[in-house]
């Protein structure tokens, strides 16, 4: 049976199918017209006092070439890098305990403490850890007052800064995504495991942990990704002094009114962003390989 | 009985009223938009009995939208700043303007008459704001005293437009703005000063709050509106004279309601409603008629004679409209990265 006829016997075995993609492929179709419309913008000239884009040009890549872009984007995929790693550390054992409590008091407090940041934005998120990690702010305020330091950490526009609140943001996705995978292990597995001499943390790092590897890499991936787009977090927390590649945006093409620069900007940032995550998939499979059959 | 089951449902789902019913006026929002609500729109709805009704959004978001809906827009009145305002005019967004039509705009300031498409509806100016509880040595009585080594990590400078110090800096290496190229090496003395950039009001309010950048080059009435808060900022002008900015008003071209944007604008010009405009929010008149309380009359940026204006540094929004993307360039090149 070809693909063709095969689509067309999926279609009419569930009818409800069509109505269903529709959607979806309309959405993706107006996705691929802006892409195309960004990428159309990205090869055209800067008029200065224009809002009108000019002829045909690469002026707008090759003026990516100077060191400044490159320092900009190893820096984001570093600070994507040091949030995935990050978040899953302080992830795990959060996941691990949302699983494997018992008492209901403690895991619904687990799972507000955790799923409560998405419901606020990101900016709210953002100048709550301006308040958190400030000179005046309340960890400096608490060491300052024990007599810990003399004088304030400098925690806000620095890459600790921004890293510290982005882990919070894609904290979330992490937990729940390896909850999800945790609880799917079949506990008979640890118990024998346990029966055949092995102590608890044998069982873990021998049973659990290869057995949650599909979490883990769906986790690290997603945090990575969505990292990648961060803006008001490092915009706010940066100051101006930690840039990711949407502040770039923001200050070279929106704010100078730049759009061709400002798509190339998106263009070649869409390329890295595709690129990274191609080398971490291809990464991580052997790890796949360790997760449940 | 059609005629009232009509009426009933326009009612329960809210039907927006007829677009003749009312004026559309596209600004920031917030204060801004209060401002312009308290003060011009509600003179002008009680003179002509047509309400104002308010389309908001940031200065890029606004422009883009203004561009996409070109010969039909959403609004019938745009306010913007001086610079991006030519960015309007020069995509023939705005409608050229007929002067017998506002005849308060008579007493306009030179330097608010930006373009035939677009007029100054108050000022500002970008100056040196500090907390003088945190920077007790110095009065800064020239802008080169941002230079000075003992602010090493304590200043803050606006993220989306560097023009102001860019100007500053040409003007203190024997230059001006149209040679601004002069100033590049002065500007990179200034790196270290620099701690942070912010990104809007809010984001400067709150650093010059908590102290973490004790001094910035700051928008008056962002300072007064933190003085008000019981932050205690000092605003200096400096001697060679602080950064002009004009918030500007335009008709935009494909309205059907021109005559209703000229009264608007009109109304906006009123001596009074200048001066509740200076009183409200700080800013400037952009009339030289406007009687002013003596208390924000003598505030640094509130200008009441033409002397006054002319002594600010006034970079052209027309050069800074063609200039942004390439200073900003720089900048972000130079001195953010």
């Amino acid at each position: 049976m070809c693909a063709r006829d095969h689509v067309g016997a999926t279609v009419k075995t569930q009818p409800f199918l069509r109505s269903f993609v529709t959607p979806a492929a309309l959405c993706a179709l107006a996705f691929l017209i802006a892409m195309a419309a960004v990428l159309q913008y990205s090869l055209r000239a800067y008029i200065p006092g224009s809002l009108d884009p000019g002829g045909l040009t690469l002026a707008n890549f090759t003026a990516l070439l100077k060191p400044l872009y490159a320092q900009v984007f190893l820096n984001t995929v570093w600070i994507c890098f040091l949030t995935a790693s990050y978040t899953l550390i302080v992830g795990y054992p959060l996941a691990y305990a949302l699983v494997h409590v018992r008492n209901r008091f403690a895991k619904s407090a687990i799972l507000i403490t955790v799923v409560t940041p998405l419901f606020l934005g990101e900016v709210v998120r953002t100048y709550s850890w301006i308040i958190v990690l400030g000179n005046n702010g309340f960890i400096n305020s608490i060491l300052l007052q024990l007599g810990i330091i003399e004088t304030p950490f400098q925690f806000m526009f620095t890459r600790f800064g921004v890293v510290v609140a982005l882990v919070h943001v894609t904290m979330p996705v992490m937990v729940i995504m390896l909850a999800a995978a945790l609880s799917h292990i079949d506990r008979d597995y640890l118990e024998a495991a346990e029966s055949l001499g092995a102590g608890r943390i044998r069982a873990f790092a021998t049973v659990t942990l290869p057995l949650s590897m599909p979490g883990i890499i769906a986790g690290v991936t997603t945090s990575f990704a969505w990292t990648f787009s961060a803006f008001a977090t490092p915009q706010l927390i940066g100051g101006g002094q930690v840039n990711m590649i949407s502040n770039l945006v923001y200050q070279l093409g929106f704010a100078s009114f730049n759009f061709p620069f400002a798509a190339s900007l998106c263009v070649a940032g869409l390329a890295l962003t595709l690129a990274v995550l191609s080398l971490l998939r291809l990464a991580t499979r052997p790890l796949e390989k360790m997760g449940p059959h | 009985m059609k005629r009232l089951l009509i009426a009933l449902f326009a009612l329960a789902f809210g039907f927006p009223a007829q677009a003749q019913d009312k004026l559309v006026v596209s600004i920031w929002g917030g204060s801004w938009r209060d401002l312009v609500a308290e003060t011009a729109a509600k003179k002008f709805t009680k003179e002509t009995g047509v309400p104002v009704e308010f389309i908001t959004g940031g200065t890029i978001d606004r422009l883009n939208k203004a561009k996409l809906s070109k010969g039909n827009p959403e609004s019938d009145i745009t306010f913007t700043t001086s610079h991006v305002g030519w960015l309007y005019a020069n995509d023939g967004l705005f409608e050229k303007l007929d002067l017998a039509k506002i005849p308060n705009a008579k007493n306009l300031a030179d330097e608010a008459r930006i373009s035939p498409f677009h007029l100054g509806g108050w000022a500002y100016v970008y100056t040196i704001g500090y907390r003088a509880d945190l920077i007790k040595d110095i009065k800064f009585e020239s802008w080169a005293d941002l230079w000075r080594p003992e602010l090493k990590g304590k200043l803050a400078a606006p993220d989306f437009d560097p023009s102001h110090i860019i100007a500053v800096a040409a003007i203190l290496s024997g230059g001006d703005i149209a040679h601004w190229e002069k100033g590049q090496a002065k500007l990179k003395a200034l790196k270290p000063n620099f701690k942070a950039f912010y990104t809007n009001d809010a984001n400067s309010q709150q650093l010059l709050a908590t102290g973490e950048t004790p001094v910035q080059i700051v928008l008056s009435m962002n300072a007064y509106y933190m003085i008000g808060q019981g932050v205690p900022i000092t605003v200096a002008i400096p001697k060679e004279g602080a950064v002009l900015g004009v918030d500007t008003v335009a008709i935009m071209t494909g309205t059907k309601k021109a005559e209703l944007a000229y009264k608007f604008i009109d109304a906006l010009y009123d001596p009074e409603i200048q001066a509740q405009i200076a009183k409200l929010k700080k800013g400037s008149p952009a009339v030289l008629n406007a009687k002013l309380d003596p208390e924000i009359a003598k505030l640094p940026g509130v200008f009441t004679s033409a002397a006054q204006w002319k002594k600010q540094i006034n970079i052209d929004p027309k050069l800074r409209a063609e200039k942004t993307a390439e200073w900003r360039k720089w900048f972000a090149e130079n001195i953010m990265n």
